[in-house]
């Protein structure tokens, strides 16, 4: 897609507002409320570690010096410890939900938006692939919304805090905190740098081996009837070899930042602790025989030195999630913004060649200059022309002249045309869609199938008709002969037939759906596409026996011509070009 | 691990015992020392107070506690940098033994099994499950054993203090390390079961519904189709809530075990003064140790909080074994009659042959027909009588009934290595490789210089196109890079079948898509350098072979 808007790339400076940022920073906004609960809850969180630390320092400091302690320090202690598992069961259910109420509904404004793109969301992807971004991707953001996002809130509340609290009881400490504080953030950020870089290259390699263990599977028939499946075995233990060597080169440096992160934070721990001993046994070399802390405010530093750095090292465990997140908001991002044009060019010349219709009062569709220029490039050159009822049109023209967009547009998909395109005297964008559809059967080249047996997909979408409607259909259609022939007949499965029916087969049974379906406008996108030359003449003469009387579009290369139409329209670059019908005949 | 055993976590453990040893002694190592830390540290403050109190600074050792306090600092750190890398070696290596044991798997399923689970969908699943089990040893294993340790080397401070602390400890350790995950892996196994099901059932309604996109829309169907997406959405929804519920509950449950166990020390340590409201250590109790016991419970807390997630995620892994296990081909019943290798084959005789589907039974009406050196045969009929299933069937790739005779013996065309190495067989939907052009010729023959390459390529006209290509034989094919048109994709496997010179061919429409120069240059070939010794075709594309070829009609 990137080939059709080229987006600026960022500067390194602009890196915070990349649109991956945005979108993810406007979807945590829908769940304002909930995160500023969280947050709440966390400076509850913080504000019962203070405590929790200032009483056990007490109790320890009274329990070693007199043996003896008030009872209500311990409670205290003990329910600020009991308040900190509260609130962080709290903040873990509420962060849960707000991450589950942005994935769920992202996902189904993505679904809806993948319905009204239509045809066109196969631009994007085939339906396996979207599948994988509307289920997996999204669920890859919930790290993010769930742990990250709550957890960029406390690294820089807890720090505060606890510098806060323990400013008035010793200056050193203070200086200890302060001095390795930012070495730990400045690491973080180049480590997070490394990081991210070692962890792209991983997940392409990853991505890769994946590829080839998939790529392999699926020609394991081939490699069986090769003989070369041990061959194949050899190449992937040794691609998995080389790549667990190339990784772990990597690995080895990325977690020896994350090491050197830890080692600050556990030394750092270790220096308070050595400096607070020392201050005690009053053997400080620069204030030998004074001690500059008492001993509770010598524990109370000690209980908060490891928290001052933990959410620091957890930030930097969870990183990742920041990293898949904005992966997976790339390619979301990629549905969104694929938009139908908006319909705002085609307004003015609105009414002005309502007469012309008028005077074609038979035409069922008149279009006039109807064109379709997306992204500057033209899918449709204008073409004027109308279609009469009960007129059957082939339309053909080289791949990428526009003859599918059209076919899309009068499924009333794509509303970014301009030009005029009427339905009887109705612009078919004033068109009651839902009646003008219901009046449509779509024949495409891969006949459209959902899981299920021959009969559910036959009468998909309308009410059951009788046993007899449907008999007669599939007789008309001629695929009465090879649906018996089936062990369970009508109740076969469509799906694990896979090899069984064959492409001529498959449009058959369409040609009966669209039957059954009682529309009187058939639009088919070539259908003869793949289909060797006997079974491609066999289903057009089906579908001219069973179509008379009926409008019909149906586009198909020259190399399946069609015999039997009323009129036939080629497609150009420049425009659309009557043939003379009997030039084909 | 072998090819027949059925995947189990035990056994994945066991697949590399020194590889998952190695990270455990380091985290454990860590985990100690992280645990001390906070343990010495307070023993040597509360220490070093005392004696700054009772004026025997002097006398008091602050080196040994200092340097055993930076010690420990040096040991978590190194501690957690090693298991970190080896477990994630370990960890990979276990990818390989598990990618290498899917392929074995599906090495051992029949062919006419195959295109069943050669679907994309089926295979990203695989994927996923491996992902998934991989974490197990890492997220599950590891951070239990962690805990398990910690909570022994607190039991030893704690015995040191004295013995009667040991029955909380153990029951904390109880509650901790087996009832709380236990219970939150029960509470939660359903719903984790639940939700894989739901994920895979969820994509494959997604892809059924929008492959009729189109047509639901026009029809007006698609809210209620669509609703039925959104149910399932709303289920899986649920699942996760439960699944969430569980870990957050456990976590909780955690920390109020961790206070009832630092409570019960001090109701057994301490003596209550009510006129005070004050707590006194009773006698013989050093208050030092007491307070190097706390601070090593709480840093034992943190590291028992993990433990109710990693039982979920067990759950995860289990299903996602189960599912693998799903591939396990159970050991071929009859193992096939030890194929010997069969002498180069002079005649085929067919009687009454009828291959078959094995979903839907369709096939080819039965025939009798007889393949002899030099014969070229040409089956024709119309659409959807079965010439393709019959031709699979005598490549062996299909299911077939009736009799079989090769060089005069009743033999079994299904599924028989030995016959097959004797024939190529190109389907009608051949498949290239994600690899480069050479190494997917020389899938047909290993040896093949590049001299023979170019020829076979010249042979099947696409010398000129791959002389056009910048890289030349090295140009990746597939998804990964150059994209084939469907008839260089079929005259590529050609090529590729033709390396192997085998006496028997047989093709499937290999003229689709070419033109009538191409279709000139392969028939050349198929009756002068590469000519095989039999020939079978399907085409219905007129081609200059047919004028010497025995026509068949089914």
């Amino acid at each position: 897609m990137s080939k059709r808007e080229k987006v600026p790339k960022p500067t390194k400076q602009k890196r915070l507002k990349t649109p991956e940022m945005a979108f993810l920073n406007e979807w945590a906004d829908c769940q304002s409320k909930r995160y500023r609960l969280v947050q709440l809850l966390g400076i509850v969180f913080t504000v019962s570690l203070v405590v929790q630390a200032w009483t056990l320092a007490n109790v320890f400091s009274d329990l070693v010096i007199t043996g003896t302690f008030s009872v209500s320090l311990l409670l205290m202690a003990l329910s600020a410890l009991f308040i900190r598992a509260l609130t962080s069961f709290g903040r873990e259910r509420l962060s849960a939900g707000a991450s589950r109420s942005i994935r769920y509904s992202l996902r189904t404004k993505i679904i809806d938006h993948l319905t009204q793109l239509g045809p066109s969301r196969l631009r994007i992807d085939e339906d396996a692939a979207l599948s994988t971004r509307v289920y997996e991707q999204v669920d890859a953001l919930d790290d993010y919304f769930s742990r990250y996002k709550p957890q960029l809130f406390m690294v820089s509340l807890i720090p505060c805090v606890i510098l806060l609290a323990v400013l008035p009881v010793s200056l050193i400490a203070f200086g200890i905190f302060m001095i390795t504080a930012p070495l730990v953030i400045v690491f973080m950020i180049f480590v997070g740098y490394k990081a991210a870089q070692a962890n792209r290259r991983q997940f392409r390699v990853l991505a890769m081996l994946s590829n080839q263990f998939m790529d392999l599977n699926q020609g394991l028939a081939e490699l069986k009837r090769l003989g070369r499946s041990a061959h194949a075995k050899q190449r992937l233990g040794d691609s998995a070899s080389a790549y667990q060597r190339t990784t772990m080169g990597v690995l080895r440096l990325a977690f020896l930042s994350t090491a050197t992160l830890e080692l600050f934070a556990s030394l750092s721990i270790a220096m308070i602790a050595l400096y607070l001993g020392l201050g005690l046994l009053e053997q400080l070399p620069w204030a030998k025989g004074e001690a500059p802390v008492t001993l509770t405010q010598a524990f109370f530093l000690l209980l908060l030195a490891p928290e001052f750095y933990l959410p620091l090292r957890q930030l930097g465990n969870d990183y990742h999630a920041k990293q898949k997140a904005e992966a997976a908001a790339t390619a979301l991002l990629e549905i969104l913004v694929t938009q139908q044009q908006p319909a705002e060019v085609n307004l003015p010349a609105q009414g002005t060649h309502l007469s012309l219709v008028k005077t074609q009062s038979s035409s069922l569709l008149t279009f006039h200059q109807l064109s379709w220029q997306e992204a500057g490039r033209s899918r449709l050159a204008p073409i004027t022309n109308q279609i009469r009822e009960g007129e059957r049109i082939w339309l053909s023209g080289e791949s990428g002249v526009g003859k599918s967009s059209l076919l899309h547009l009068l499924l009333g998909f794509e509303t970014g045309y301009q030009g005029e395109c009427f339905v009887y005297d109705k612009s078919l964008d004033a068109v009651d869609l839902t009646a003008w559809r219901s009046r449509l059967a779509w024949l495409p080249q891969t006949p459209e199938w959902v899981n299920g047996s021959i009969r559910q997909n036959l009468v998909l979408g309308i009410q059951p008709p009788s046993e007899q409607a449907l008999r007669d259909a599939l007789e008309k259609s001629q695929c009465a002969d090879f649906v018996d022939a089936l062990p369970n007949g009508m109740e076969s499965k469509l799906t694990e037939l896979g090899a069984g029916l064959s492409g001529g087969q498959m449009q058959r049974l369409s040609i009966a759906r669209a039957l059954l379906s009682n529309a009187d406008v058939w639009l088919l996108d070539e259908p003869c596409s793949g289909l060797d030359e006997d079974t491609a003449n066999a289903v057009l003469d089906t579908l001219n026996r069973v179509s008379k009387g009926k409008t019909l579009l149906v586009v198909s290369h020259d190399t399946h011509p069609i015999s039997w139409v009323d009129r036939h329209w080629n497609l150009t670059h420049g425009g659309l070009h009557e043939q003379s019908h009997q030039a084909i005949a | 691990m072998s090819k027949v055993t059925k995947l189990s976590l035990k056994r994945l453990l066991w697949a590399n015992p020194w590889g998952f040893a190695i990270p455990l002694l380091l985290g454990v190592m860590a985990s100690v020392a992280g645990v001390a830390l906070l343990g010495i540290s307070g023993w040597f403050l509360s220490a070093a107070g005392l004696a700054g109190v009772l004026g025997l600074a002097h006398g008091f050792n602050y080196f040994t506690p200092g340097a055993l306090v930076r010690l420990m600092a040096i040991l978590r750190t190194a501690g957690r940098y090693g298991e970190q890398v080896s477990a994630h070696e370990h960890l990979l290596g276990l990818l390989k033994t598990l990618r290498l044991w899917v392929w074995d798997q599906r090495v051992e399923k029949d062919p006419a099994n195959l295109h069943q689970q050669s679907r994309g969908d089926l295979l990203q699943r695989l994927v996923s499950d491996l992902d998934q089990i991989i974490r197990w040893p890492l997220v599950v294993m590891l951070p239990w054993t962690y805990a398990l340790l910690a909570y022994l080397g607190v039991s030893v401070v704690a015995y040191l203090i004295t013995p009667s602390l040991l029955l909380p400890i153990l029951i904390a350790a109880l509650l901790h390390l087996i009832l709380v995950p236990y219970l939150c892996g029960r509470y939660a196994s359903h719903s984790v079961h639940v939700g894989q099901i739901l994920g895979t059932h969820r994509r494959g309604r997604f892809v059924s519904l929008f492959s009729a996109l189109i047509t639901l829309t026009i029809r007006g169907h698609w809210q209620t189709y669509a609703e039925r997406l959104g149910q399932l959405d709303k289920r899986q929804k649920k699942a996760e809530v439960t699944i969430q519920q569980a870990i957050s509950l456990g976590r909780l449950a955690s920390y109020t075990v961790t206070i009832g166990l630092l409570a019960s020390f001090f109701y057994l340590l301490m003596d209550y003064q009510a006129s005070t409201g004050e707590l006194t250590l009773i006698h013989g109790v050093q208050a030092t140790w007491v307070v190097a016991l706390v601070l090593s419970v709480l840093a034992v807390n943190e590291l028992a909080l993990p433990l109710s997630q990693s039982f979920v995620a067990q759950g995860q892994s289990q299903v996602g074994i189960r599912r693998l296990n799903q591939l396990h081909s159970a050991k071929k019943t009859k193992e096939t009659p030890t194929q010997a290798p069969l002498a180069p084959i002079t005649q085929i005789e067919l009687t009454e042959l009828r291959g078959y589907h094995l979903s839907s039974g369709l096939g080819n009406a039965p025939i009798t027909m007889s393949l002899k050196v030099n014969d070229i045969i040409w089956l024709q009929g119309g659409s959807g009588c079965g010439k393709s299933t019959l031709l699979a069937a005598i490549a062996g790739d299909c299911l077939s009934e009736g009799q079989a005779w090769i060089n005069g013996e009743v033999s079994q065309l299904y599924d028989n290595k030995a016959y097959q190495s004797q024939l190529s067989y190109l389907p009608q939907t051949p498949y290239v490789f994600q690899q480069s052009l050479q190494a997917n010729l020389r899938l047909g023959a290993l040896e093949a210089t590049d001299q023979e390459l170019w020829k076979v390529l010249d042979a099947v006209a696409l010398g000129n196109w791959a002389r056009s290509l910048p890289q030349g034989l090295n140009t990746l094919l597939g998804a990964q890079g150059r994209n084939l048109s469907g008839g260089q994709r079929k005259r590529l496997v050609l090529a590729r079948l033709l390396l192997r010179k085998t006496p028997i061919l047989l093709l499937d429409e290999p003229f689709d898509g070419l033109d009538s120069e191409s279709i000139k240059q392969i028939c050349h070939t198929l009756q002068n350098d590469y000519q095989p010794q039999t020939l079978v075709l399907i085409s219905h594309i007129p081609n200059p072979l047919s004028d010497h070829a025995k026509t068949i009609q089914l």
